[in-house]
This record gives structure tokens, sequence and C-alpha cells, in this order.
């Protein structure tokens, strides 16, 4: 026995000096556990970084555009209809799991770097100010989809964010690029950002002309539910001075590095989507040049064509309806034919632009705002800044067009389509003719934004498209068409007390039927 | 992969060989329609994408005759011998594997050395070393966009497949039936899509052992675990989603490498003449890192030179892993007059990927009795033992989650950086599982008759979880440690030798498992989870208080209050949404095997027959081969004339008679599905393995020692499978065209089967000499 207990003595002996030497081998354990390829913080060097982030995703590049955009708002708007027989989306079915993508960029890949960049950087600095002009578009586009959505909380480290009415998001955007302004009115001689800044490379006099032509898309946005803020907001933009060139267009630089691609450029290779003909009745019907900008002929005819939005299965095997049958879009995107297309990644993604500035302005003129000139006059300048930006320079091609009686025509499509209206270019005497006059020369210059495009024909209720062929959406009616975007899936699963008392905000039923609060 | 090595024997030299062929032929292919063809609408059209169009021509072998039939060659060679002081041995193995696809192989040489020396009384040694070099072509990927098999079962039932054979057109652009932007011609992906994977793996042991006294000893021991991978992938120009202009082409390289100390104390001491103690105390270090970078050349300067120099956009990532684990145990056990034993461990870790302190505590303690050696027992009953054991295991997690990282990215005009989505978990807690088992081993009528019978349950706590978080949080998801997750279940295993004699002997075996899962509690503020994979295509995990780990949820047919199915204002199934419905759970509810094994004079057969009982699974492949009205079922009313079994919105039961281009269109968009109905009864039985062996007795002249001859097929054919979960009335009820062995993910996501590989069906003849 006396040996054994010996032997056990020993081998606790030995068990506690191998706990003692253990306890200091764990010194190394947390230098051990931080990560090598990450960064743990962040310094003043990496903000730019940050802020080229946040641009790219407020826009959507690559894939993301297509669940984000262009499977809906694009659709909606009518500048496309699919040809995938896979893809519901264009009979108004919502997929919830595709709508994640155009909610969660904004939240998880955005803001989270423009919340970094608000706080950290110096309030009134140009850096700070760049950020708060990002936040307003990227949630304006955000908002516009859903109604009420998570703002004033959003980036904190609540279990639940809360979210808030659309009236008071369209009054912090106000507020925020009002204040933007007046920063960078100081701090013209700076390069906030310098060559990270992948809209204007840090040139703070196009931001400035940037914010206040987005101030003029949200006043004229809000014109119907708050007349008097609509002009007030409207009237300061244009005083403060808007864009009135081409030369300060809004583009997001575009890349092949990453999956940073232009994003229509990255999905055009697919062959899910063609020429829509509401397009297609406009643009001929028009005779106008930027057809051929826009789109490319279809490679089994060498014409442009336009096939119906909301076509079934069996009507998409139709032949007239397939993909080699009509337009893909332009080689600014694509290059190829049939069903072969090589991507054009690095085209810039059009963002805002001299032309939409100035039917914001004729709109507002009609409304009776002081906006610089009249109704007819800025009319006939948008029209001009959006044939530029495309590259059709021909001024007396120009002054034809805007001068021309032409009509939209019957597409002649698969399913003998009438044509889409018969708004006329020609600047009209009555103010009802004017007004879809403005809309659908702001539609066509607004190409390729859907979600812009889609947002102003529900506030304006023009310009008159086609009614979608069928509707696959029992919520959605066949001759009604979607007023929003019903609450996620996503949010329901992960932020639900926040989205039930969000439907208190809404006005209506959570339904794709319930118009938005300046949908009036 | 597990690897054993044989010790060297002491004596003369002897020399082991094994030679293997296998044939391997998919065992289930769906089934197809082989009336109509190439079309929409009933009309028949060249450039469609599914098989809706009218009766036609069709090619019944279209999809089987794209298969090859695999031959797989495995040889291997052993050589032992040794001295009282030195054994040594040696093997080589040679394996060449043929996949069912026509350039997926596989090849792999294994050499192994084992040396046991014993360098003086009291100290010996053990060394081994193992060295795997292994080729893998064509690895074959599943699900879709490049998939294989996705882009085979597309092909419409009117297409001759050996039309396609000829996958490029003279512009050097694949040549296809329709247009895509997912699907492409299977043998463009066959021949334009490439890919290898080679490893080497070094594994290496040394082990001294000290013999302290003639009951103690102390042993040391080392081990290294070393692996380098090297992938290539190669997209030609023109391959649809992944080739850049030019083409692509990706390099990996991966590095892991895995150390292993351990310092222990052993021994046992007769306390008495009943009691004898056995102990062990312990040390033991643990390091793991890996690495991996991968290049990518996205677009080539020339067309398919595939080399990273000629790269257009040429990017790399990396990720580096780093992790260490150290342990402190003690084992101890006490056995009273060879009946009982009673045990106990306790082990302290501590990990690297933990918050200060690191370390976690963990014992058990356990108990058996041998009733037949206590006591005496009926006659019948020869051998009773009966045991219990408690234990606790705990368990880190992987490094990094405890910081909040930034991490940067390529694109802009000079890079990116980004807050990581996954907010992170400084308090992270290991965790912790708490098992009881019960058992009992009886043998009756001498041995003939034998049972062995498990209970168990287990409960995991702090287990970690990755849950979606609101995004406007800024993150999308985080770590939790919560939860209580308890499995419970029985394994019994019955044996009767029911025959014994010298030229016939007959024994019958049977297994039943069986496990059962309870979600008892998630957290305080998270009461449902998704697991993560596509539920939005076909189904997806989710787990949530008083539900099962496994439970699978999907978009179904919306039913009303009364629990009718709707339809719409086109008699067509209105869907429930994305995730909305509950459509099964992915475990069987028991499995049970049986072992049939005979001996006539020296020849063995035997007999597997096995069953998978309960449990869905749900498929994508069905969900695109009912969309593209590929599959058998889809050919009942290609006229119309179907009036389903529900009601409209209003409550009024529905009269609107359609099409099953209508129905099978509604309820599948092919890649995205409403999964309820491609949703099956995953029960299936099948006979598992048959086999046919002889031992040759050879005249020692010829100096074979042994000679064994034996015949093995595996996976030989489905006795029954399970049916879809959702019988539509005047559909035929629809079988399970797939094998539920064959699985889309793994980890939680299972349960969900997408453009995978059909199952193979083997047959092989195995030679083993011993010289």
């Amino acid at each position: 026995m006396k040996y054994i207990q010996n032997s056990f003595l020993k081998l606790t002996c030995l068990a506690l000096v191998v706990i003692a030497s253990f306890n200091a081998c764990t010194s190394e354990f947390d230098e051990l556990n931080t990560s090598k390829t990450q960064l743990a913080s962040l310094g003043k060097n990496e903000y730019p970084f940050l802020f080229s982030k946040a641009q790219t995703e407020a826009s959507y590049a690559f894939w993301k555009y297509q669940v984000a955009q262009n499977l809906f708002a694009d659709l909606y708007a009518q500048y496309y209809a699919t040809t995938a027989t896979y893809f519901p989306s264009d009979r108004n079915v919502i997929r919830m799991d595709w709508m994640q993508w155009h909610w969660r960029p904004i939240y998880t890949d955005c803001m989270p770097q423009l919340k970094v960049l608000l706080n950290e950087t110096e309030a009134g600095s140009a850096e700070n100010a760049l950020a708060s002009i990002m936040w307003v578009y990227a949630f304006h586009r955000l908002t516009d989809y859903y109604g009420p959505v998570p703002y004033f909380k959003a980036g904190e480290a609540l279990p639940s964010i809360p979210y808030d009415a659309q009236d008071k998001i369209y009054d912090d955007f106000f507020k925020r690029l009002d204040a933007a302004v007046k920063v960078l009115a100081t701090k013209t001689a700076e390069k906030p950002y310098g060559s990270f800044d992948l809209m204007y490379g840090g040139d703070v006099n196009k931001w400035i002309k940037f914010a206040n032509s987005l101030r003029l898309r949200l006043a004229v946005r809000v014109s119907n539910v708050d007349p008097a803020r609509a002009k007030s907001e409207a009237e300061a933009a244009v005083a403060s001075g808007v864009m009135t060139t081409t030369s300060e267009d809004a583009y997001m630089f575009k890349t092949e590095a990453g999956t940073d691609v232009n994003g229509l450029s990255g999905i055009s290779v697919w062959n899910e989507f063609r020429m829509s003909a509401s397009m297609e009745s406009v643009l001929k019907g028009y005779g106008d040049p930027r057809i051929g900008v826009f789109f490319q002929p279809a490679t089994a005819t060498g014409t442009y064509e336009g096939l119906r939005n909301g076509l079934n299965t069996t009507q998409l095997g139709d032949v007239k309806n397939s993909n080699n049958a009509n337009s893909n879009v332009g080689t600014r995107w694509v290059t190829g034919s049939g069903s072969a297309w090589a991507r054009v990644g690095t085209s810039p993604q059009n963002i805002l632009h001299s032309a939409e500035v100035y039917f914001l302005r004729a709109e507002g003129a009609l409304k009776g705002w002081n906006m610089g000139g009249t109704a007819q006059s800025l009319y006939n300048s948008g029209i001009e800044k959006s044939m530029n930006q495309w590259g059709i320079a021909d001024a007396a091609a120009i002054t034809a067009y805007v001068n021309s009686d032409k009509k939209p025509i019957a597409p002649e499509d698969a399913l003998n389509s009438p044509a889409v209206s018969d708004t006329p270019i020609k600047w009209s005497s009555d103010p009802a003719v004017q007004k879809a006059q403005i809309a659908t020369q702001k539609w066509l210059a607004l190409f390729p934004d859907g979600i812009e495009a889609w947002a102003d024909m529900r506030r304006s209720k023009l310009p008159k498209l086609y009614p979608v062929v069928n509707s696959d959406n029992a919520d959605i009616p066949s001759g009604e068409r979607p007023r929003r975007i019903p609450f996620i899936d996503y949010e329901k699963n992960t932020n639900k007390d926040a989205v039930d008392a969000a439907v208190g905000l809404l006005g209506g039923p959570d339904k794709a039927t319930t118009p938005l609060w300046w949908d009036k | 992969m597990l690897i054993t090595t044989k010790k060297g024997k002491v004596g003369k030299v002897s020399v082991d060989v094994t030679s293997g062929l296998s044939m391997d032929s998919p065992m289930l292919l769906p089934e197809v329609q082989n009336t109509y063809g190439q079309g929409n609408g009933g009309q028949s059209n060249t450039t469609s994408g599914g098989s809706w169009g009218g009766k036609s021509t069709t090619y019944a072998n279209n999809i089987k005759d794209f298969f090859r039939t695999g031959i797989s060659l495995n040889n291997s060679i052993g050589i032992t011998g040794g001295t009282e002081k030195t054994q040594a041995y040696f093997s080589f193995t040679n394996n060449r594997d043929q996949g069912i696809i026509s350039n997926n192989n596989l090849d792999r040489n294994t050499f192994n050395l084992r040396i046991n020396q014993k360098i003086s009384n009291k100290l010996s040694a053990d060394v081994k070393a193992t060295y795997i070099k292994q080729t893998i072509d064509n690895k074959v990927k599943v699900g879709e966009e490049s998939g294989i098999v996705q882009n085979l079962y597309k092909i419409p039932r009117s297409v001759d497949l050996a039309t396609y054979a000829n996958f490029e057109d003279a512009a050097g652009n694949p040549t296809y039936w329709t247009t895509s932007s997912i699907y492409t011609n299977p043998y463009w992906t066959l021949n334009r899509t490439l890919n290898t994977d080679a490893r080497d793996r070094v594994t290496f042991l040394a082990a001294l052992t000290y013999d302290l006294t003639s009951k103690i000893k102390l042993v040391g021991r080392a081990s290294l675990d070393k692996s380098n991978d090297a992938e290539n992938r190669k997209f030609f120009n023109k391959t649809l989603l992944f080739a850049g202009p030019g083409g692509t082409y990706q390099e990996g390289n991966g590095f892991f490498r895995e150390d292993n100390f351990d310092l222990f104390l052993s021994g046992y001491e007769n306390l008495n003449d009943d009691i004898r103690v056995d102990f062990t105390v312990g040390t033991s270090n643990n390091r793991r890192d890996s690495k991996y970078t991968f290049i990518n050349a996205n677009g080539l300067l020339v067309p398919n030179k595939f080399s990273t120099d000629f790269g257009k956009n040429v990017s790399t990532s990396s990720s580096l892993s780093e992790r260490e684990y150290q342990s402190v145990f003690a084992t101890a056990s006490f056995a009273y007059k060879n009946f009982l034993i009673v045990d106990g461990s306790a082990r302290n870790d501590w990990s690297s990927t933990l918050p200060s302190p690191y370390g976690f505590f963990y014992p058990s303690a356990g108990a058996s009795l041998i009733l037949s050696e206590m006591t005496t027992l009926p006659e019948f009953l020869s051998f009773a033992k009966l045991r219990a054991a408690w234990s606790k295991v705990g368990n880190d997690a992987s490094p990094y989650l405890l910081q909040n990282t930034f991490s940067v990215g390529q694109g802009g005009t000079n890079g990116f950086i980004a807050q990581n989505s996954t907010k992170a978990i400084p308090d992270l807690k290991p965790e912790l599982t708490t098992s009881i088992e019960f058992g009992a081993d009886l043998r009756m009528l001498n041995g003939k008759l034998g049972l062995d019978v498990t209970w168990y349950k287990t409960n995991s706590i702090n287990q970690l979880f990755f849950v979606p978080l609101p995004p406007a949080s800024g993150f999308s998801n985080e770590y939790i440690n919560a939860g209580n997750i308890q499995n419970k279940g029985w394994e019994i295993m019955a044996t009767w030798k029911a025959v014994e004699s010298d030229d016939f002997s007959y024994t019958t075996s049977m297994n039943f498992t069986r496990n059962v899962n309870d979600v008892i509690e998630l957290s305080e503020r998270t009461k449902r989870v998704f697991l993560g994979g596509g539920y939005g295509r076909t189904a997806g995990p989710l787990i949530e208080e008083g539900g099962r780990y496994g439970d699978l949820w999907s978009e179904g047919w919306k039913r009303d209050a009364q629990g009718r199915y709707v339809v719409d204002a086109k008699g067509l199934p209105i869907g429930s949404g994305a995730g909305n419905t509950f459509v099964g759970n992915f475990n069987p509810d028991f499995m049970l095997g049986w072992r049939n094994e005979f001996n006539i004079k020296g020849v063995t057969i035997s007999a597997l027959i096995d069953g998978r009982f309960g449990g869905v699974m749900v498929s994508g492949t069905d969900a695109n081969l009912a969309f593209d009205g590929t599959a058998s079922y889809t050919e009942a009313f290609r006229e119309g004339g179907l009036v389903l079994d529900a009601v409209n919105d209003k409550g009024e039961k529905n009269s609107v008679s359609i099409s099953s281009e209508q129905l099978w269109t509604r309820v599948s968009g092919g890649r995205y599905s409403f999964g309820e109905f491609f949703t099956y009864d995953a029960t299936n039985v099948r006979i598992r393995e048959l086999s046919i062996g002889y031992n040759f007795n050879l005249p020692s002249s010829l100096g074979v020692k042994s000679c064994r001859l034996s015949m093995v097929g595996r996976n030989l054919l489905f006795l029954y499978r399970g049916k879809a979960i959702l019988d539509i009335p005047g559909i035929p009820q629809r079988t399970m065209n797939f094998d539920p062995d064959i699985q889309l993910g793994a980890g939680n996501f299972q349960g969900v089967e997408y453009g995978n590989l059909p199952s193979t069906r083997s047959v092989g003849l195995n030679l083993q000499l011993g010289f």
C-alpha cells in the first residue's frame, strides 16, 4: 500500500506541474485568436475605402442589381419584359427571398460604412457631408419600395430596430441635404475622399449640384401630399443650384474587379429579359434615336422588337416572344447576338442626370413654382440633355424631334397590342397632355433607372403603359399595378415586433396595393 | 479517411496481396415520359426548354446514355516481418477509380511503414509514417449552374442526346437546344469545364513507452498530420456564368497541419485480491493550422490559356485559421472480482478560440456489471451484462468569433473596406453535452441468441447557433450560445446463430436504431432559427422551440382555415410563400438492418437488407423535371380536364379545369418551386450488400498460404421506395425517383436533393492472397 500511496503522490505532483505549466501556455491565445486577414479597428486612412463601399452598395452591383431592381422595379416601369420562363415576377409575383437582396445590401453593406463615417469624421467636414448625401440617396430608394423602414435607429445595437413613418424619413432627407449643401459651400476647394469617390472623384461643386438635384427629386415626390413643403424645398434646391449640363451628371464607377461590374451589363448576358412592348411602342412611334442606344436589333429580325409584360410560360413559348426575336439592351452594356453575349462590365452606372432635373423643373413650373424657366422650355431642354447624355449631339435632329407630332405606335407584337398611348412629342397646349408629355419623356430619360421610374410612375400615375398580361399574384388583380413591396419575410423572421408595429404606420394593410404616404 | 496500420509480426517474412475490381453504374435514374416532345402549350417547338409540346418521337435513353460504367481497380501488397526486438510492416495500395461521368477519375497511392523497436528492457519505440498521394480529375459539381447532372436532365424528351455530343459551333459557342442563363449543353460542361484536385498527405507518429515499473508506464507521443491541396478549375471561353472573356482559370492552394503532443502515465494496481484499479493521468497539446489561398484569373488574354499569368483580371484571396487546444486529464477504473467495473474521468481543456480564461472542465462516470459472473442465472441465460454511464463533454468553437472586424474587398477605384456582416460574440461559451446511457448485453442458449440493447439521452446546452439578425442592426447574423437540444434513442442488435455445423452454418442478425430529437429550448430572444440553405428553391431546415432538429420548411400549397387546398380563379394552386409550410423532418424515425450469413462448406454468402423508415426528402431535381414536363407523371392531363379538389378564395368548390402544364409550371418554376409538391417520404428498403466468397485450400507446394476469392454487389436494388407526401387526386401517385442517401448539403442542411449524381450500384470481384 505504501508503494501505491507513493505513486499516487507522484502522479498528483506531476498533474499539478502540468496544470501550472499549461496556464502559462495560454498567454499567446489572444494573439492567436486575432484574425490576420481582417481589420479589428479602423483609422482615418481606411475611411475612403468605406465610402467607396457604401456608394457601390447603394446602387447595387452585379447580381444584386437583378434581384433588387431588374426583376421588380425595372419590370414595373416596363423598361423590359421577362423572357425567362422561370421568373414569375413579371406576372406580379413578389418573391420575398429575392427581395431581401434589395433590403440587405442597404442595411448590412452600405449603411454600416456610412454610420462609421457619420460618427467618426468631423461634423461639418466635407467627408461627413458626402456621407450624409449618400445616406439620403441609399435610403430614398429603400423607403420608396416599402414605405416605413427602420431609419432613425438603423445601425444601433438593439434586438429589434423600429420602423419610422415615411413622412418623418422624408423630413430628415430634406434636412440632411440642406445641411450638407451648406457645409459643402464652404469646402469647394477640398477633394473629400479623392479618387475613392466613385461618382465625382471628390469634386465638391458637383456634389452640391447632385445634392440639390436629389432634393428637387424628393420635393416633386411629395408634391401631392405636402404641396407647400414640396414647393419650398424645390425652390430652395433650384436657387442653390441643380445640375444643368450633362457634365454634371452622376455616374457610378464600375470595374471588373471583384463583383463590382455594372449590374445591368452583368445580367444582360443571361437572356432573361428583352425590350418591353411599351418601350417599343413609344421609341418606335417617336422615331426616337435613343432606341439604338438603349437597345440593339433582335438577332432573328434585325429590327427593334419588344414583348409584353406578364406573359405566361405558354405565351413565352411563342417564337415572337423569344429572346432572339426581341431586343437586348444596347452595346453600352452588352455585345453579341443570339444567346452568346459578352458584358461591358466597366460601363459606368447611371445614377442621376441633368435631363431628369429639367423634367422635374418643368413639372414644378406647371405647378406654378419658381423653377427658373417655363415648363415648355424646360421640357425641351430635358429632351436635349437626354439626347446629349446618350451621345446624340445633332442639334438639327434634336430640334426636329422636339417639334415632331409623332405618337406611340402599335408594336406589332405577338398579342397585336395597340399603341401604348397617344401622347405626342411636341409640347401641347393642353395642361393634361403636358403632364403626360413630361412624364413620358422623363420615363425615357430615366432609363435604365427603373427604381426611380417606378416611384415616379406611382406618384404621377403617368405615363400610360400596357396592363400586365397575366397576374399570378392574387393580391394584385389584373389591371392594377403594385404600389409598394410588402414588408419582407426576412424582417418578419428577425424583426417581427417592429414589422407588426410598422403596419400601423402604413395607413392600410401590408399589401402590394396599399399606396405609400406620397402616393396620393 | 481512417488510417489503420498493421503491426509487424515476429517471425518470418509474410506477404499479403489483395486485388479488387468493381464496376459502378447508376442505380436509379428519374422516371421520364416518352410521349410528348419539346414545346409549350401542346405545340411542338424546337427552341423551347421544356417537353410540353405535341406527341413526338422521343429518345427513351437520352439521359441514361450519358453515363458510363465506371471501372475501379484497387491493388495492395503488405509485407511484414521482424525479430524479437524489431518488427516492421510495409504496405502499398493503389486505387484507380472511375466515376460514372466519363472524365471523373480518382488515382490514389498509399504508402505505409511501421516499425516497432525495443530499445532497452524498459524503453520501446513505435514509429509509423503514411504518405498518400491522390489526384481527382473532374470532380462532379452538383446542384445547378454548371452542374452536369442538372444540365443533362433538362434535355427535352424529343432531343437526341447524340446531336449535342458535338458541343460547340464553328465560333466556339456551346450548341444548345434552347437559350438559358443557367443551363447549358451537358457535353459542354463535361468537356469545357475541367478541374483537378491533387492532395499530398503525410502522417507521422512517434511514441516512446517507458516502463516505470511492471505495472506503470510513461508514454510520450508526437504526431503530425500535414496535407497540401492543389486545385485548379478551368472554364473555357464562352462557358455560361463562369467564364470571363477568353475563359477563366482558378487556382486554390490549401495547407493543413495538425500537431499533437501527448504525455501520460498509465498503469494498474491490485488493491487487494478482489479489487484492481487502472488509471491514466496525462496532458495533451493540439495545434491546428490551415491556410487557403485562391487565385482567380477572370478573363484570359489568350483564350483558353489556363495560367494565372494570362489573366485579364487576377484577384487573390486567402484565409488563415490557427487554433491551439490544451488538455489535462485523468481516468480511473475500479474492477471488483471481474464482475463489477466502476470508472470515472475528469478533464480540463483550454482552447485559444474561447475568451479568457479559455478553460472548461468536464467529468464522466460509469459502471458495468456482469450478472452472469456475480450470481447464478437461469440456465437459458448464458451471459448477462448491464452497463450505465453518465458523461459531460465540452466543445470549443471556430477561431475569430470574439471580435467585430472589417474586411477588405476588390472593387471600386482602390478597393473596399466594409464591416463584416457577422456580429461577434465576445462572451462565447463552450458547448456542453450531457449524456446518460444504459445498456444490456444478453446471450442465451449457449450464446446462440444474442441481444444487445442501449438506451441513451443527450442534452446539449450552450450550442453555438448562427442566427439571422434584423439587417437594420448593420449585421446579417450573429452567433449565440443557446438552447437545450435533446436526443433520445435506442440501439438494439439481435443475433441468432441458427445453424452451426462444420458443413453449414447460418447466422442472422437484426439491427435497429431510433433517435428522437427535441428542441426543448432555444433562447429568450430567438424562438426559431433558419439554419441556412436555399429554402426559396426547395426547402430549408429550421429549428424552433418545441420542434425537432431537421424540420424542413418550404413553400407549400395554401390551405384555408378549414385546411382545404386553395386555388385561384384559374383553378391553379396558390402558394403559401417561401418557407412558410412545414413539410417534414429529414431524420428517419428508425433504421433497420437485416444481415444473413451462410457458410456452406467454406463458401460464405452474406446478404444485407437495410431499411430507412420515416423522414422526408425534398427534390429540386424533381421540381425541374416537373417544370420541364419531363417527369413521367406530367403525362396525365396534357389536354386539360384536371379539376383540383380544392376551394377558391371565396371558399367555393373549385370547378375550373386545368392541364398538367398549367399545374406543374405553377407549382414549380424549375429552380424555384413549391417544395411541398416535391417532398417525398424517404422511407426505403434496399439490398445493400450481397457477397459470396470462398477460401481455396491450395497445395502448400504453390507457396500460397491463403487464397480467398469473393464477389460483392453493393446497393443492388430497392425493394420499396416512399411516395410523394402530396397525393394529387387524378395524378398517379408519385414514387421517389432518387436515392435519399444522396444529399445536396451536409451538417444542418440535409434532406434536400438538387442535381446530385445518381447513386451507384456496384458489382466487384476481390482476390486476397497470403504468402
